[in-house]
């Protein structure tokens, strides 16, 4: 079986900026991996083009052994995601818009109503389902950016600053949340956030200017550099 | 699940997207008021004997359900501009307001997501020209005791030029990055950008019938009246004002052109949101 996420040689440029650099990595079934870096090293980038928003210059993303150029729709089944500040439809309630992204999804009748309900639960949006989200704050929107991620039940999440705009408690509970999924799911996710990233994964991918500069595990990080926050910054040096 | 049933799914959500936009109720209102004043005009001020008044009376159009037709729904055809409000927003803001970052990572092909939207868009204006319409017959009905028979010809011209307003603003949607510059675009070029390029054709003597604004002006031929004629102008079919050809449009080929309009720009919108990158 392959990995969940592999990523070979990944080049890619926006107007002639090297934004991607060769990147290679994999991650296995189940693995939480973070994808650590400054602002503008090329970590959004790798994610959108996991989830089919950018063409790689060069190189191929495979997400559950699926080429998501060649099998964008097939590889996208297998994955959850929250990419930048994700954006609803104003006029729609979070209830509608689960029910249309559902159906997208191939899900349907009274699973459909089942699971929307659950997770909507789970992101504590229960009071607000039948409000219309122009009415959401940020943290809101972002709740139920995670639901729509988890609606699903993907085998992988992808996930880009996922706890951004979330007050002190949304970020506590989202961790929580995400502890639990991944258990169960292979979670890859992207942040700056040194403290949030060494509290949800293990293993971690530290990329800057468009080039992965390590990826391991903090643990052996935290040895090799003396602290984990040595490491980032020794592994960065020169970023802006 | 098939594409097909994806591209039901979309078409409901996006219909409804329509129908929950003040834009749409803003625009049928606007239509409604419009036809209801033209009407209240025509018969108040009796229009058909004052536009023709400098007219030789040999050569006038006398009042009838024809005349009251061509005058009412030449003005329900401004419905067919709710159109592009409709449509100038349906793919840019996906990327400009970052709604794409939830739709776009779906199963689901780009072409499927146009295409549902277009139909949305086409259902919106349609519903919209079905109301003018109606309107326009009820009161051809209540004035004449009849219904002109060309009615029905016209309405399905102007079916077919908003379904390639539609397009035009489709295409500028999808290349333009912000949504209130893909409906000026659209504006811009149906109602300047085309009627400076007929009228250039016109005067050069060259008949402009594939020019999309020229082949739209069709919504008034069904009813056999002679438009310039009509409109105070010269008598119609083939001759000129001032050196501009005022060529009768050919209902037949008018609609194929705008069918043409409609394909051609619709598959360029497919083809350009393909392409688009979620930067």
């Amino acid at each position: 079986m392959q990995d969940s996420i592999v990523i070979d040689n990944l080049t890619k440029y926006y107007n002639g900026f090297l934004a991607l650099d060769k990147v290679s990595l994999r991650v296995k079934w189940n693995e939480d991996v973070a994808l650590l870096g400054p602002n503008g090293a090329g970590k959004t980038t790798t994610l959108k083009i996991l989830c089919g928003l950018l063409r790689p210059y060069s190189g191929t993303a495979r997400v559950a052994g699926i080429n998501i150029v060649e099998e964008r729709e097939h590889a996208i089944s297998k994955v959850g995601a929250i990419l930048e500040t994700p954006e609803f439809y104003p006029f729609f309630t979070p209830q509608e818009t689960l029910s249309y992204l559902g159906r997208l999804r191939g899900m349907d009748g009274s699973e459909l109503e089942d699971r929307i309900k659950e997770v909507i639960k789970l992101v504590r949006l229960t009071e607000w389902a039948e409000v219309k989200i122009e009415k959401f704050s940020r943290g809101m929107k972002q709740r139920l950016a995670l639901a729509q991620a988890l609606l699903h039940d993907p085998p992988i999440l992808i996930l880009d600053e996922p706890s951004l705009g979330l007050d002190p408690r949304g970020m506590v509970e989202f961790r929580e949340i995400l502890k639990k999924e991944k258990k169960k799911k292979t979670v890859f996710f992207a942040s700056h956030l040194l403290s949030e990233v060494a509290l949800i994964c293990k293993k971690v991918a530290i990329i800057d200017r468009g080039k992965l500069r390590a990826y391991d595990d903090i643990s052996k990080l935290k040895k090799k550099y003396r602290s984990f926050e040595k490491a980032y910054l020794k592994l960065t040096e020169g970023a802006i | 699940m098939s594409e097909l049933e994806k591209l039901k799914v979309v078409t409901k959500y996006e219909l409804l997207k329509q129908l929950r936009r003040k834009r749409f109720y803003g625009a049928l209102a606007i239509t409604v008021l419009v036809v209801v004043l033209t009407i209240g005009l025509y018969k108040g001020l009796d229009l058909p004997t004052k536009i023709q008044a400098n007219i030789p009376a040999t050569l006038r159009i006398p009042d009838s359900a024809n005349l009251f037709a061509l005058f009412v729904t030449s003005v329900s055809a401004l419905a067919i501009l709710g159109a592009v409000f409709f449509s100038g927003d349906a793919i840019a803001s996906e990327f400009e307001r970052k709604t794409g970052y939830i739709l776009f990572p779906n199963p689901v092909k780009r072409t499927t997501l146009v295409v549902g939207k277009y139909i949305a868009c086409f259902i919106a204006t349609a519903a919209i020209l079905v109301v003018a319409y109606l309107i326009s017959a009820g009161a051809s009905l209540g004035f004449y005791g009849q219904v002109p028979g060309g009615m029905l010809g016209s309405f399905v011209i102007a079916l077919a030029l908003a379904s390639s307003v539609i397009s035009l603003a489709f295409a500028f949607s999808a290349v333009l990055k912000g949504s209130m510059g893909a409906t000026i675009a659209t504006l811009l070029t149906y109602m300047v950008v085309f009627q400076v390029i007929s009228s250039g054709l016109s005067y050069a003597g060259y008949s402009p019938w594939f020019m999309l604004d020229r082949a739209g002006d069709a919504i008034t031929a069904p009813y056999g009246v002679p438009l310039a004629q009509a409109f105070g102008g010269m008598a119609g079919g083939g001759q000129t004002i001032g050196g501009l050809m005022q060529a009768s449009s050919d209902p037949a080929l008018s609609f194929f052109v705008l069918l043409v309009y409609a394909g051609a720009l619709f598959m360029l919108s497919i083809w350009l949101t393909k392409r688009r990158e979620m930067i």
